[in-house]
């Protein structure tokens, strides 16, 4: 076992010549992540997609409109078990953890979030939240995609990192930037040469054959350097890549970051208790990445589960129960790092759901519903407007939007990432104020 | 219409390039009988209306189950607790089954007479995209992939009316749950926007209506099977698409397939499963009208499809990205080895993101560059070294992993062997680096491959003083995890 410059080991032998090759690689890429893009103390995105449409009105409940409890006989939330954040709104009784947040002055709620024309497909509607499109235009890449294009230069795959198997559409851009893995144990390629101490060991070709081999050293130089003319390196940037040299990029940054990516969560510590299932799991691995200084600029995670059409109560409180837990436990960790000043954690789901339970007490797919933003940089508070329920306010039975989405996104992108939000979002929309003394 | 090619152009590189698209490739043996018989015969062995059936599954899952009503009934009726102890049962029932399936299907495709077969009813699965997380019965869950396999290459119309009354697509889209009172609109929407026409050549007027006309397609549930039921039919009149009557469900898919956009959809998701891409407008137009004039059958399309130049094309000809089943099947027969054991199988294919039998969404798999990410990649990597090296070096585990997979293999049922390297290689071949890299791409390329894979594996051969089972296994593993591998 060799350690490296990262604090953690490689657990392939390597010969000499190549040995110094990799310190060089190494060294210069360690600086390279201090320097550029982000700076070990730039500020942190996490995304957290609720994926199947999450019950904004059972979520964030307004807990003193009639119409609510007229639409849902059977499934509102009572006055009495809300946690209430005000007179009119309050939370599902079982987000325990982000009302103790919101106590603390770290949430902000985001209410009546939608697009116009909104799309019940979850397919669809998933896809304008990711592109940030128009309901009526498809883009193919997503904005986050877009966002490492314009403002990440350098192209470091790490710059996105996805919790998963499948890469979100939200990182699509024209080049593949963004790594997505399931677990760092497993992010990996093992060794498969028993003979393993003998020159000649294929495993050392192995990492040859996807890049590290000594005449891309001078390439992985001039990469840490060369900043934003990586992009002309690599040759495609407008017109998408050939299947062939997409495939290589990809190993490429597969190798490079899967050695990065192990030794930085086995250096960072968890020092929150986390509640059971898998976002907590991603989350707990996100601050773990965080603590052990990856420069990543956005975190990607998801929840699934929440496309509840029958039975909707006790599935949902599972489901809200497990989110909030893990998103208590993530500032907290955060909070002992003390790095929960550079992380904002934002919450979005591809629809809420119509404003009458159904006959088979879920809900169907609707329109608006609340985003959570949480982290320690954040002015607490609702903002925007809360959508009428009287029926007559309603779009098909769903609440109307108040306030765009990509107004969320253009205020993450200009006050947190600190970017320019038009070239990303195509236009420009009125940023929210989201941050204290902002 | 398609122009063939011409038979002059026909060589081992587009017999494999066919053998790896219409079905899951094969040895360089297979390919020297295909390059040898000729581009006609070769397609025509593909279509040949042999037996479909290899072997009758006499699995307890290949056939219905008269005891699940009961027992569905009684977990209905217990109490809690009894409840819970019933439905886990059921579950690993059922899971246990849908091991099985997957490793029947797996087998077919990896053994099968019927390769374009067993491809074509992978392209149905994908293109209706039923999920047996919503459908929970393995026994229709094999009875929909029976279906692929019996009409996939048959007509058009008879499919969609065959699959349209399949009880696990009536419960995937809910059909079966549709009344007159409460139309269900799911398959009416997806039966249009998802299977023959695309969103755009319909209107919302339209997916209420042909929802009001099949109603009454119906499921037993006892008998697991397809059930009309007139009481539940909306007798009335329609307007579907321009047409007015009392419409029923043959109604319904014959304006459907009258619809100028439909010729065209379909052929252009055929030549993106098959040929990759989205064909110029030029070429949808060929397509679309090869189509119709075999009257909208599966089988004589793909022959034409199979024979013209467009398919082997530059731009067509090893540049599809593998999907994870492709890359399994495709691999163990040119490795000439068996399928690793179901419960493994079942696992690589989903850490590489193709689950049978549980595809993503009613999209299906997207496919192409989708199937990639770093994190696929290396899985894909470690895929190969297991390929070759044998159980020893089985990718298993992970938070995600399915517990039962690594349960079976941990008892060991099934040992699973090395590849044996050196059989796959002529004495002449293993006379030198060259020689041997020239084999190692026409078994596992069918190409050349690019400067830094070639440089690379040529490296490696050279610090071997033998080409012993041992660097060749290793050799195989290399070439296995180049860019280059993961296209065909």
């Amino acid at each position: 076992m060799r350690a490296t410059v990262l604090g953690g080991a490689l657990s392939w032998t390597v010969p000499s010549f190549l040995a110094e090759t990799f310190h060089a690689l190494e060294a210069a890429a360690a600086d390279a992540r201090t320097q550029q893009p982000t700076g070990k103390d730039a500020t942190i995105l996490v995304v957290v997609q609720l994926a199947g449409g999450n019950d904004g009105l059972n979520t964030l409940v307004p807990h003193a409109n009639d119409e609510y409890y007229r639409a849902r006989p059977k499934l509102a939330i009572r006055p009495g078990d809300v946690l209430k954040l005000n007179d009119d709104f309050g939370l599902h009784p079982t987000l325990t953890g982000l009302k103790s947040l919101w106590d603390e002055g770290r949430l902000a709620v985001v209410q009546g979030v939608g697009y116009p024309n909104p799309n019940r497909s979850h397919f669809r509607s998933t896809e304008i939240w990711q592109t940030a499109s128009e309901a009526d235009r498809f883009e193919r890449h997503g904005w986050l995609g877009r966002y490492f294009d314009n403002a990440c230069p350098g192209r470091d795959a790490t710059a996105g990192v996805s919790l998963g198997r499948q890469m979100p559409q939200a990182f699509a851009g024209p080049q593949p930037i963004g790594v997505c893995l399931e677990s760092p144990e497993r992010f990996r390629a093992f060794d498969a040469d028993p003979s393993s101490s003998r020159e000649g060991d294929a495993d050392d070709f192995y990492r040859r054959l996807n890049q590290a081999d000594a005449s891309m050293a001078s390439d992985a130089a001039e990469m840490a350097n060369a900043g934003s003319s990586i992009g002309a390196v690599a040759g495609h940037a407008a017109t998408g890549i050939s299947p062939l040299d997409f495939l290589e990029r990809v190993a490429l940054d597969a190798q490079a970051s899967s050695d990065t990516i192990r030794a930085l969560s086995q250096r960072g510590r968890n020092q929150a208790t986390y509640p059971v299932g898998q976002l907590a799991a991603d989350l707990r691995l996100v601050a773990r990445l965080i603590a052990g200084g990856m420069t990543t600029r956005v975190y990607y995670v998801s929840q699934g589960g929440y496309d509840t059409h029958t039975n909707q109560a006790g599935a949902h409180q599972r489901l809200l129960s497990e989110m909030g837990g893990a998103v208590k436990a993530f500032l907290e960790d955060l909070t002992a790092q003390g790095n929960e000043r550079r992380v904002m954690l934002m919450t979005f789901s591809e629809f809420g759901r119509r404003v009458a339970e159904n006959a088979n007490g879920g809900t169907d797919h609707g329109a608006a519903a609340p985003m959570f933003l949480a982290g320690g940089a954040l002015k607490n508070g609702l903002l925007g407007k809360a959508p009428s329920l009287a029926a007559s306010d309603l779009l098909n039975g769903d609440p109307r939007y108040t306030t765009d989405f990509r107004r969320v996104y253009a205020s993450v992108l200009e006050s947190w990432l600190r970017t320019p939000s038009a070239p990303i979002l195509g236009r420009k929309f009125e940023p929210l104020p989201l941050l204290a003394g902002a | 219409m398609l122009k063939p090619l011409a038979p002059a152009r026909w060589d081992y590189a587009k017999a494999a390039h066919l053998l790896n698209r219409a079905g899951f490739g094969g040895s360089p043996a297979d390919l020297e009988r295909f390059t040898d018989a000729g581009l006609e015969k070769a397609v025509a062995s593909l279509l040949e209306a042999g037996p479909a059936e290899d072997s009758a599954p006499s699995q307890d899952w290949a056939k219905p189950d008269p005891a699940r009503a009961d027992r569905l009934r009684e977990m209905r009726q217990a109490t809690p607790e009894r409840r819970q102890e019933l439905q886990r049962e059921e579950r690993r029932t059922q899971r246990e089954w849908m091991m099985a399936l997957r490793a029947w299907w797996l087998e077919r495709m990896a053994r099968g007479r019927r390769p374009l077969l067993e491809k074509m009813a992978l392209f149905w699965h994908g293109h209706f995209a039923t999920s047996m997380v919503k459908v929970r019965d393995v026994y229709l869950m094999w009875r929909q992939n029976q279906l692929f396999r019996r009409q996939g290459l048959g007509g058009w119309f008879e499919l969609l009316e065959a699959v349209s009354t399949d009880p696990a697509m009536l419960v995937w889209l809910d059909q079966a749950q549709s009344r007159r009172q409460h139309p269900n609109e799911n398959y009416a929407r997806e039966l249009m926007e998802l299977f023959t026409l695309g969103e755009g050549h319909y209107t919302e007027g339209d997916v209420a209506e042909a929802a009001r006309a099949l109603t009454g397609l119906s499921l037993d549930r006892t008998r697991q099977a397809y059930v009309y039921r007139p009481l539940m039919h909306d007798p009335g009149e329609k307007v579907f698409l321009g047409r007015r009557g009392r419409l029923g469900l043959k109604d319904v898919l014959e304006e459907v397939l009258a619809q100028p956009a439909a010729s065209r959809f379909i052929v252009v998701k055929l030549w993106s499963f098959f040929a990759g891409g989205t064909p110029a407008p030029g070429l949808v137009e060929a397509l679309a009208e090869e189509f119709r004039a075999t009257g909208s059958r599966f089988g004589p399309f793909l022959g034409a499809m199979f024979r013209c130049e467009e398919f082997y094309a530059d731009s067509v000809v090893r540049s599809q990205i593998k999907s994870p089943v492709q890359l399994l099947v495709i691999a163990v027969r040119q490795l000439e080895r068996e399928l690793p054991p179901g419960p493994a199988s079942a696992q690589v294919l989903r850490s590489l993101g193709q689950d049978l039998f549980a595809p993503p969404n009613v999209k299906g798999w997207d496919g192409g560059a989708s199937w990639i990410t770093t994190g696929t990649l290396l899985n894909r990597h470690n895929l190969a070294a297991a390929l070759v090296l044998g159980e020893a070096a089985m990718p298993m585990g992970g938070p995600r992993a399915e517990a039962s997979a690594e349960r079976a293999l941990a008892r060991g049922a099934n040992r699973w062997p090395p590849v044996e390297a050196a059989r796959l290689f002529a004495p002449e071949d293993r006379a030198a680096v060259q020689k041997l890299i020239a084999a190692l791409e026409r078994r596992f390329i069918q190409g050349h491959l690019g400067t830094r894979s070639a440089e690379t594996l040529r490296a490696y051969l050279q610090t071997a003083q033998t080409f012993d089972d041992h660097h060749l296994r290793q050799a195989i593993r290399l070439i296995m995890c180049t860019p280059e591998y993961q296209l065909a």
